[in-house]
């Protein structure tokens, strides 16, 4: 899919507007758009949202073995994804340029500002240590992603419990949520990301740039930063050139944003670890406005499912019997053979190379095909090459192809047609 | 976060768990919903009719894209599965045939996973879908159902409970004739139980579906 | 019950239907209908139009989408749904925000290619709309328009079906331009949903007439969802395109209140 290209006219106005020093959204050029964070009832599991911009966030992890030069320290893993959800531009699975670029700043702000204590991550030193992966999804994207992504990371990070751990002697033991209180990462500092977008080569300047005034931006400058005003990392990007001091304005101005967001996480950090501690109610369920027209709500429902009973007996005993089928297994050449017709290939198109690696092998193998079954693939290709044959390649996932083993073959005869049974049954009882 | 515990003691009726859906919440999808179901939340966003690759065009209907996203890692073989059950509900109930050579887009985002997951979907799906105003011939909603040792019915199951059941059951259900659109089950069990099971399941699409009117009552209030 | 029971489709309008409901139709006997359409006086008489969001179903009509159900009289006149025996036109109001092409529709497309004699324009739709250069007024193979990429054109759909591309021309009937033709250069263009293009383009809408009385602006308003404006200064065409935003969310009293505010600062 194809984003909506960007008109001349937008352009011209956006442009206009910022030599005005005026933004659509009415903010002026050091505002923040809204910044709303709300936690999921795992632990580690947070959305952040940035005006419209919204992020998930999940903590996990795992005990794995150190990397052989470090080894004991635990490992930290960083994904950012940009979703298909977030902008019909973003396709799935592809790794763009944007998306290298951002997971890149997000490890350079993040792990190689060393705001996690990787040492208490280690369980045996050179054995086990925790190996700690962020997840992060972008959900809707209306601009300044590195930041929201950023402020996600972190809050993830501070809200994750992981399992407790003792070691023993040689033995590691981990003890479950119930049988121990899941311990909290340490965490030295939190780093945060702020970004400047120029505009003009670099005569005005915005902080958190909306999607649109990205789009016509000449430059972006991101500087993550600490609340003691420990600067963490900074990337300049658009290849503009910018003065001394406009990057030490910056910086300035990163202070302060950063001091505001960071008492902001904090706040809503110690809220939800409240309501916990108190045993009130909490996650994502509790975090939507509930006067709000487009949401809606029910409480618990009870089913009355008293006679369910009757009426399934009563369908049972309309249905006509399941007819006796009696499994007979075509063998086509010795170690194959064939129940059934087999049915459409549920799993879906395959990838357009698959297919023709397909083809081809089905081309290639034309000669032995005869005699062996295909494990899965196109039917139609199957069968347009050997029209001459009675073959049907069985291709359901459900394979109905058994292999008669001269000692085992009773039985399998047996079992087969049991399956068949069931399977006959099956649409007979979907009828009402 | 709910209580489980008084589900387990209670002993009286099944019951679904409390049900949270908000539309329209992302601004850049043409639909999206987020469907919270006890403390499973899902959130879909949907893109379509739009334009659609030409390797993947269908010339007379709409071409239909399901990605789910677990929320850990990488999309693997249960993904796909259950994209697929998802894609082929919304193919037998979207009327694709109105706009051909387009695209539909379907991503899903699991939010956390607490049971009932795949029938969480193909609700959030449908108020997607709804949401985002692509033509149907009627709406579905999915219920979970699992089966414990004595064979007792459990609705819309909380992840401990379909751990310890004996056998999980998804339906998805049309709304117009209550009729199964897809069928997802998972360990064994009797062709009676099987009925029983639908046959609950229709009972609490029936409540699902009066969630679906009253939430679009309330959306258009204002209109 | 959920689902529910088939109803006249009469009874129904105005409220709020959803995909699968099944609106009755009054039974009117067929022989009669057949009668009327053979009655040389008015053809048009007694056909039932089924608008967007309904279909044909086995018994009436079987809603497709989600929205209010709307009716108006065969005359034209806005009918109150009372003796609609036997036509006028039905639909489902509903809010959308993708764009699917409808023959007619005036829209606002953006350039993004011109290729040879045809330019090719987004017009949010899930294919791209052609329009012709000769498709301007007083354009002749030698005169073109003067059309750059990225320019925005506010045009008609002659062709738009969902098996062919669609096609639009700046040009009414008779060759004039009517209004059409590629807009400014200044001004600012932004979206917002398809429900609120229509109450906006509803005859003496009200949210427009209480713009109007802030100052003048110049307003262009896309079936498509798009809406450009453009008044005398920056300000003044943010606030009113942010009132229109927010239109969306407002009921006629909070929209007011803002207007008054506004006019008075």
């Amino acid at each position: 899919m194809k984003e909506t290209p960007l008109s001349n006219c937008e352009k011209r106005f956006l442009l206009r507007a910022i030599e005005e020093r005026k933004r659509l959204d009415g903010r002026q050029c050091y505002d923040y758009r809204n910044i709303r964070i709300s936690f999921g009832t795992d632990y580690g599991c947070c959305i952040v949202e940035l005006g419209k911009t919204r992020v998930l966030g999940q903590v996990s992890c795992e005990l794995v073995s150190p990397k052989p030069n470090r080894a004991t320290e635990g490992i930290l893993f960083f994904n950012l994804e940009l979703s298909p959800m977030a902008s019909p531009a973003f396709e799935p699975g592809r790794q763009s340029d944007l998306l290298v670029k951002l997971n890149r700043l997000l490890e350079r702000c993040l792990r190689n500002s060393k705001c996690i204590d990787t040492e208490s991550l280690c369980v045996v030193a050179g054995e086990k240590v925790w190996q700690i992966r962020v997840d992060l999804h972008l959900l809707n994207h209306n601009g300044n992603i590195i930041d929201a992504a950023s402020i996600a990371a972190i809050v993830a990070l501070c809200h994750f419990r992981r399992p407790d751990v003792s070691v023993q002697g040689e033995e590691v033991t981990l003890y479950t949520p119930e049988e121990r209180d899941p311990v909290p990462l340490s965490i030295h500092h939190m780093p945060i990301c702020v970004s400047f977008a120029f505009f003009q080569q670099g005569t005005y300047l915005l902080v958190d740039p909306s999607e649109q005034e990205e789009r016509v931006m000449d430059g972006l400058l991101v500087i993550a930063m600490n609340k003691h005003c420990e600067i963490c990392t900074i990337q300049s990007s658009g290849g503009i050139m910018l003065l001394k001091d406009q990057v030490l304005l910056c910086s300035k101005v990163t202070g302060v944003k950063v001091a505001e967001i960071t008492e902001l996480i904090q706040k809503a950090l110690a809220n939800d670890q409240k309501v916990r501690k108190e045993g009130g109610k909490f996650g994502f369920a509790e975090s939507i406005p509930n006067q709000r027209i487009t949401a809606f709500k029910i409480e618990q429902a009870t089913i009355d499912t008293d006679d369910v009973q009757e009426q399934a007996e009563e369908i049972i005993a309309k249905a006509s019997p399941p007819s006796e089928v009696l499994a007979n297994p075509v063998l086509w050449a010795p170690g194959t053979a064939q129940i059934g017709e087999g049915v459409e290939n549920s799993w879906g198109d395959f990838e357009e190379s698959e297919k023709e690696e397909e083809e081809e092998e089905v081309a290639q193998d034309k000669s032995t095909t005869d005699d062996q079954t295909m494990e899965m693939g196109d039917t139609s290709v199957g069968n347009q090459d050997k029209k001459d044959e009675t073959i049907v390649l069985s291709d359901s996932e459900e394979e109905d192809v058994i292999i008669l083993e001269p000692e085992g073959a009773q039985k399998n005869r047996t079992e087969t047609s049991y399956k068949q049974d069931i399977a006959s049954k099956k649409p007979v009882s979907k009828k009402k | 976060m709910e209580t489980e515990q008084k589900r387990f003691d209670s002993g009286d009726l099944p019951a679904l768990r409390r049900i949270l859906c908000e539309q329209g919440l992302l601004s850049r999808p043409d639909g999206s919903a987020s469907w919270i179901q006890g403390d499973t939340s899902v959130l879909v966003g949907i893109y379509g009719p739009t334009e659609v690759k030409v390797s993947k065009e269908i010339y007379d209907k709409a071409t239909f894209e399901v990605l789910l996203k677990p929320k850990i890692g990488l999309p693997g073989v249960y993904e796909r599965s259950r994209e697929q059950m998802i894609k082929k509900t919304c193919e037998a109930v979207v009327l694709g045939t109105l706009h051909p050579r387009s695209s539909i887009t379907i991503v899903i985002q699991v939010v956390t996973d607490a049971g009932s997951l795949l029938s969480s979907c193909l609700n959030a799906t449908c108020m997607g879908l709804v949401d985002a105003g692509l033509p149907m011939n009627s709406l579905f909603c999915g219920v979970t159902c699992a089966l414990d040792a004595d064979g007792n019915i459990t609705l819309d199951p909380a992840m401990k409970q379909e751990k310890e059941a004996r056998a999980v059951l998804t339906f998805a259900i049309d709304s117009a004739e209550k009729k199964i659109l897809m069928s997802n089950t998972k360990g064994s069990c009797s062709v009676e139980e099987l009925q029983q099971c639908i046959a609950a399941s229709q009972r609490a699409a029936d409540t699902i579906f009066q969630f679906y009117r009253d939430s679009a009552h309330r959306k258009y209030s204002k209109w | 019950m959920a689902a529910a029971a088939p109803r006249l489709a009469e009874e129904r309008v105005g409220q709020v239907v959803l995909p699968g409901d099944v609106l009755l139709l009054p039974s009117q006997p067929e022989e009669d209908g057949e009668r009327l359409r053979l009655a040389p006086s008015g053809p048009q008489k007694g056909r039932l139009v089924c608008g967007p969001g309904l279909r044909r179903g086995g018994e009436g009509l079987l809603v497709t989408k989600c929205g209010l159900l709307r009716y108006r009289g065969p005359a034209g006149q806005a009918g109150g749904g009372t003796g609609s025996g036997s036509g006028g036109t039905y639909w489902v109001d509903s809010q959308q925000k993708r764009y699917v092409p409808v023959k007619g529709d005036h829209v606002i497309g953006i350039v993004t290619v011109k290729a040879g004699d045809i330019f090719k324009l987004d017009v949010g739709g899930s294919e791209q709309a052609s329009l012709s250069y000769l498709a301007f007024e007083g354009a002749t193979k030698r005169n073109r328009p003067n059309v750059q990429v990225g320019d925005l054109i506010y045009g008609q759909f002659i062709v738009a079906n969902k098996d062919m591309e669609p096609e639009m021309v700046c040009i009414d009937s008779s060759g004039r331009a009517n209004g059409m033709g590629i807009i400014g250069q200044d001004g600012f263009l932004f979206k917002v949903s398809l429900g609120l293009i229509r109450k906006l383009l509803a005859p003496a809408c009200e949210i427009i007439q209480d713009l109007g009385q802030l100052y003048p602006f110049e307003l262009v308003l896309g079936m498509n969802g798009r809406i450009w404006v453009k008044a005398k200064t920056i300000q003044q065409t943010l606030i009113v395109a942010n009132i229109l935003e927010a239109c969306e969310h407002m009921t006629a009293e909070q929209r007011k209140h803002a207007v008054a505010r506004l006019s008075e600062s």
